[in-house]
């Protein structure tokens, strides 16, 4: 995405139009702020979140399990 | 999940693949958590021996498979199953040979993308074909993620 495709992106998820998916997904509880946070990461960066964040949700539930 | 670890052995041992699901997501900019990696494969008899190479060193087992059952990891296990569902060392991975709402893998092939990740060039599904194929599994957590996909979907049109 370019700077100026990323700048309308963000600009669409902080002022969503009236009847748009985005107006409906905010009022459906999306944290839109989340998304502009990911849009502003490359790919690499994403994934690589995602991988930490997994990781950290796992071992919470084993932690959960051997509790039980 | 080490998904770095998975990514790398399946292009490194040339699988022919696509991710969907929530990695695919996470590639086009969701949010969300996922646990496991959905991988859509060829099932050309080269490519079946490519994913039983790549994965053999993770030592995958169906989830849930009860202990003490033998379990044999080859192409033949592969070519009998269009979805498998693997518990492995490094995490969940999941084999898919069809996708809802988006046919065999040609159709898919086709409407995927390609991104570099972790130094390689990964084919995801493209952002509608992602939304169509949750739309078409129908399931709960499906439709959860399709608020958010729309509004990326919407926030990037031009």
């Amino acid at each position: 995405m370019t700077p100026e495709q990323l700048k309308l992106a963000e600009d669409r998820l902080r002022n969503p139009a009236p009847g748009s998916r985005i107006e409906a997904a905010k009022k459906y509880g999306i944290d839109l702020t989340l998304i502009i946070t990911q849009l502003r990461l490359t790919p690499t960066e994403r994934a690589e979140i995602l991988e930490s964040a997994s990781e950290a949700v796992e071992q919470m539930l084993g932690i959960a399990r051997r509790r039980r | 999940m080490q998904f770095k670890t998975a990514l790398h052995a399946l292009c490194d041992a040339q699988v022919e693949f696509v991710v969907i699901g929530g990695v695919s997501a996470t590639l086009h900019g969701s949010a969300r958590v996922t646990l496991d990696l959905d991988i859509f494969y060829s099932r050309v008899p080269a490519n079946l021996k490519r994913v039983v190479a790549a994965l053999a060193p993770f030592h995958p087992k169906p989830r849930d498979f009860p202990s003490g059952l033998p379990f044999i990891w080859d192409d033949a296990t592969l070519r009998n199953s269009s979805v498998l569902t693997l518990q492995t060392d490094i995490g969940k991975i999941d084999l898919l040979a069809e996708v809802a709402g988006l046919g065999g893998w040609n159709d898919v092939n086709e409407q995927a993308i390609t991104v570099t990740i972790f130094d390689r060039n990964i084919r995801t599904l493209d952002l509608p074909s992602l939304i169509a194929s949750k739309r078409a599994a129908g399931r709960p957590k499906d439709l959860e993620a399709l608020p958010e996909l729309e509004s990326i979907l919407e926030s990037e049109k031009q």
